[in-house]
């Protein structure tokens, strides 16, 4: 009786696999940190055609592999979610087809997640199978689609360096600004969008990029400089305003009185103009800004000492 | 809850306003004043500021040129520090504005604000801090930097204390950095953002100057209910972060401080819980989207009238996260090797030579799960007085990047290399001194292409002279300069020459300083026509009376294009008004 029920469930599966039909779509470079496969929704796209007519009842099974075969992550299919297929067909994207909390990572790729929620770079295969629920028996063919892992860092702000002190004059008319590209490069190229703020008096830096609306707003594309001609008045201090007449010691730079302080940034964005945030905490492509400033002391006062402290002057 | 703190905060900031605004009456004499036996002081500034900005452009709806401040901003701040006999201060620091300008971050495009988004907006700020002897009550917006890994970026609305018994310390703060937004499409597009709740403590023992050890604990978690929509991008969060800092400072100029981090981070609040995840309850629970890491940085140097010397070293884990620095790229280590030195004494005992440089490295994707990148960064800055005419700055700065090729045949390698060498001759007699400073700039940025491995060099020279006379006998300031300004790459090459000229003088006895300038800018790109630009700008600073000022800024900033773009001979006109009264409390 055992030997009947088996060959039926098996003449059933395979019936239903050659009236199931599955195409599995893959980025060939998704990001390398898993949760954002959810987000990009073009990460993995797996449609079902069910052609049996019926309301089917089946399981996604997933298993990813490195290019030279070793096993990364294969489905808990004990915890997986039962995914109802109607005449209509089911599309699904990664939160269905690598569901993190259903995937069982091995080895050094479970560390590299838990650690920093990211893929190691490197080639990698994804095969995709529709099962049975009670069973696991196959209930499609299996399809597979190789991808890689490029794990992109976003661009780094160089020039000028943080926290340097320009001199007015030679900042009169322009700004040389330079970044180190995205690493390593895309296949398609990028456009960084550099950002501009003036810390205005009485604000931290963070405050200027969070709530001030830009000086400049440039985007560029295939190079990592910008030369800026700000059209800015910038002036020196008035006379008796210069820093040897003020109670405040030389050494400090305080923005807003003897200083013209600035944050900038590089906002990254791909082709398609989404953020280019593999990773980056907020999701938005933003980089880590740095601050710079144009001293309004006069010569050769500026350059008696060098400055000891920066000074926000919020109060 | 939160809400309730927020509304007891906001009730305390108004009274204490209320009971300042009785007390500034009593206070417009010069002389503190004295009530039921207490000395009050009251010192600080309040103030009211009004910018208006302008843009024409020509031709009409040519958008060639994007304004870049808001039409109409005025501008509050209210900042005085009451001391009430010697142990007891109110200090306030209110600073706001009517216009919301966000482009970046949570508030970027919003344009209608709730009230509770206007108080925690980055760009207002609603504070009080009052202290008697070592306590002090933290109310309303702070920035408060505990360490360098812990939290010190972010504003942060609420409540908390700072207390400081002998050598002991315990802090504690919490409050909101950001208010729930909603995605809206726009225009202009509002990103949208959860409300986001930090909590922050700090234990420790520190004796000012002389050293520190303390425990830091920073939690923050976004509220998941806070909003009706927002992009898919943006995930609700939930961070924490412990660190232990220590610091010390000795006699001889010697100091030292390091600091070890771990933080635990949710990228994703809305996925499972998961066990197999590192967690640390009750403060944070594991989810399959939590990941954990460490950091560390340490510094080490000693500090002396004409001797320096430092080295830093940071490391930030791939997935090292925390909710106080939220911009803080991971995965990297940087170290730097830092020094100043005074040399060659003259006759009167004052060194003539000041050197400044720094020399160090970043390593990038220390976590290897992808290519690693290397960046040098080394500069110098040589200042030297040869005698009471000349002086002379030399500078050189280099910056390289490398990184492999991977996929590519060519690895990335960008070199960055800047020179600059500035003589100076200075002469004076009984009724002037003359300064005349001749700067020269050569800057080289060296690109490699990773498919093809061509090197595009961009090279940047740049030529300035001025000239600042300064009248000993008169209370006038003027300064001339003139620069050059090449730009070449292949197939492309850009002239600037600046002409320049300001004056800043005093009047009404010292009471008014004026200023006055006057720039115009030739710019030629390839063969094409060239472009003009005239910036004019003049202020005035006039103190009143001994406790007001008021200050007036007018620019304006014409520019023209030749035919490098279309529409041929486009120009724009921007013009940026500024006027302010400040008051100053106290003596």
């Amino acid at each position: 009786m055992k030997k009947v029920f088996f060959i039926i469930s098996l003449i059933y599966s395979v019936a239903c696999a050659a009236q199931i039909n599955t195409n599995l779509l893959m980025s060939n470079m998704p990001p390398a940190t898993m949760i954002d496969w959810e987000v990009k929704k073009e990460t993995i796209t797996f449609v079902i055609i069910n052609q049996t007519g019926a309301v089917l009842r089946v399981l996604v099974k997933a298993e990813l592999k490195t290019s030279d075969g070793a096993i990364v992550a294969t489905t808990d299919l004990s915890r997986a979610e039962v995914m109802t297929v109607g005449p209509a067909g089911l599309v699904l994207s990664a939160k269905d087809v690598v569901p993190l909390d259903v995937m069982v990572f091995n080895g050094r790729f479970r560390t590299s997640l838990e650690k920093t929620g990211k893929l190691p770079s490197g080639g990698y295969e994804l095969c995709v199978q529709l099962v049975t629920p009670a069973d696991f028996r196959p209930a499609s063919a299996v399809r597979c689609r190789s991808f890689t892992i490029a794990g992109f860092q976003l661009p780094i702000p160089t020039m000028p360096v943080h926290e340097q002190l320009i001199d007015l004059e030679k900042a009169r008319t322009t700004i040389t600004f330079r970044w180190t590209p995205v690493v390593p490069r895309p296949n398609a190229p990028v456009r960084y969008r550099l950002i501009v703020f003036e810390i205005l008096e009485k604000q931290t830096p963070m405050q200027a990029l969070r709530s001030n609306q830009p000086l400049l707003t440039t985007d560029i594309v295939g190079t990592t400089q910008y030369i800026w001609q700000h059209q800015l008045p910038f002036g020196f201090l008035p006379v008796h305003e210069n820093i040897n007449e003020s109670s405040v010691d030389s050494t400090y730079i305080i923005n807003g009185r003897n200083a013209y302080g600035f944050i900038w940034t590089l906002q990254t964005f791909d082709q398609l103009g989404r953020p280019f945030g593999d990773g980056n905490i907020n999701g938005d492509g933003v980089s880590e800004p740095n601050i710079f400033f144009i001293d309004r002391r006069r010569e050769p006062l500026n350059r008696t000492k060098t400055p000891a402290r920066i000074i926000y002057n919020i109060q | 809850m939160r809400g309730l703190l927020i509304k007891l905060t906001s009730i305390l900031l108004v009274g204490s306003f209320a009971i300042l605004l009785s007390k500034v009456e009593a206070q417009v004499t010069p002389v503190a004043g004295k009530r039921n036996g207490y000395r009050i002081n009251t010192s600080g500034t309040m103030g009211v500021s009004y910018e208006h900005y302008g843009l024409i452009t020509n031709p009409d709806g040519w958008s060639g040129f994007t304004p870049r401040k808001p039409w109409n901003q005025v501008r509050f701040n209210f900042s005085p520090r009451m001391q009430f006999g010697e142990n007891f201060s109110l200090p306030f620091n209110i600073n706001f504005a009517t216009t919301p300008t966000s482009s970046l971050g949570p508030y970027s495009g919003i344009r209608k604000q709730s009230f509770g988004q206007f108080i925690t907006n980055p760009m207002n700020s609603f504070g009080l801090n009052p202290k008697y002897k070592w306590a002090e009550l933290q109310l309303g917006t702070q920035y408060l930097n505990y360490s360098d890994l812990s939290t010190g970026d972010i504003g942060v609305f609420g409540g908390g204390f700072d207390l400081r018994p002998g050598t002991f310390l315990f802090k504690f703060f919490t409050g909101l950095s950001q208010q729930g937004i909603n995605f809206f499409t726009g225009p202009p597009q509002t990103n949208g953002a959860y409300q986001r709740n930090h909590w922050m403590a700090s234990v420790g023992k520190a004796k000012e100057g002389k050293y520190e050890l303390a425990l830091n604990f920073v939690k923050g978690r976004d509220d998941i209910n806070s909003v009706d929509s927002v992009p898919a991008n943006i995930k609700p969060q939930e961070g924490f972060t412990m660190s232990i800092v220590g610091k010390g400072y000795f006699n001889d100029g010697w100091y030292f401080s390091a600091e070890g981090a771990r933080s635990i981070y949710t990228k994703d609040l809305l996925l499972p819980k998961d066990s197999s995840r590192v967690s640390f309850k009750p403060f944070i629970e594991g989810r399959t989207s939590t990941v954990r890491d460490y950091a560390a940085d340490a510094s080490i140097g000693k500090k002396s009238r004409n001797f320096d010397i430092g080295a830093k070293l940071k490391f930030i884990g791939a997935g090292f996260q925390t909710p106080g620095y939220p911009f803080m790229m991971p995965d990297r280590l940087d170290y730097t090797l830092n020094t100043r030195f005074n040399a060659w004494k003259d006759s009167t005992g004052n060194y003539k030579m000041n050197v400044v440089a720094s020399v160090g490295q970043r390593v990038n994707n220390v976590s290897k799960t992808t290519q690693r990148a290397k960046q040098f960064i080394g500069n110098i800055n040589w200042f030297t007085q040869f005698d009471e005419h000349w002086n002379l700055n030399v500078s050189f700065n280099n910056f390289g990047f490398q990184a492999p090729g991977g996929l590519n045949p060519f690895g990335i390698k960008n070199v960055s290399n800047d020179f600059g060498i500035s003589p100076s001759y200075t002469w004076n007699n009984e009724k002037m001194v003359h300064l005349f400073t001749l700067t020269y700039n050569y800057s080289n940025y060296d690109e490699r292409d990773v498919i093809t491995g061509n090197i595009t060099s961009n090279n940047t020279h740049m030529a300035l002279l001025s000239y600042i006379p300064t009248f000993l006998l008169k209370e006038i300031a003027p300064d001339f300069s003139i620069m050059y300004f090449l730009n070449k790459l292949p197939a492309f090459r850009m002239t600037l020459i600046t002409l320049s000229s300001g004056l800043s003088w005093s009047a009404l006895k010292k009471k008014m300083n004026l200023r006055g300038q006057l720039q115009y800018t030739y710019s030629k790109t390839n063969a094409f026509k060239n472009n003009n630009n005239l910036i004019v700008s003049a202020s005035s600073d006039w103190r009143i009376s001994e406790r007001v000022t008021w200050n007036v800024f007018l620019s304006s900033n014409y520019f023209r294009y030749g035919n490098e773009i279309i529409p041929n001979n486009a120009n724009y006109l921007e013009s940026n008004v500024r006027t302010g009264l400040q008051y100053r409390f106290g003596n």
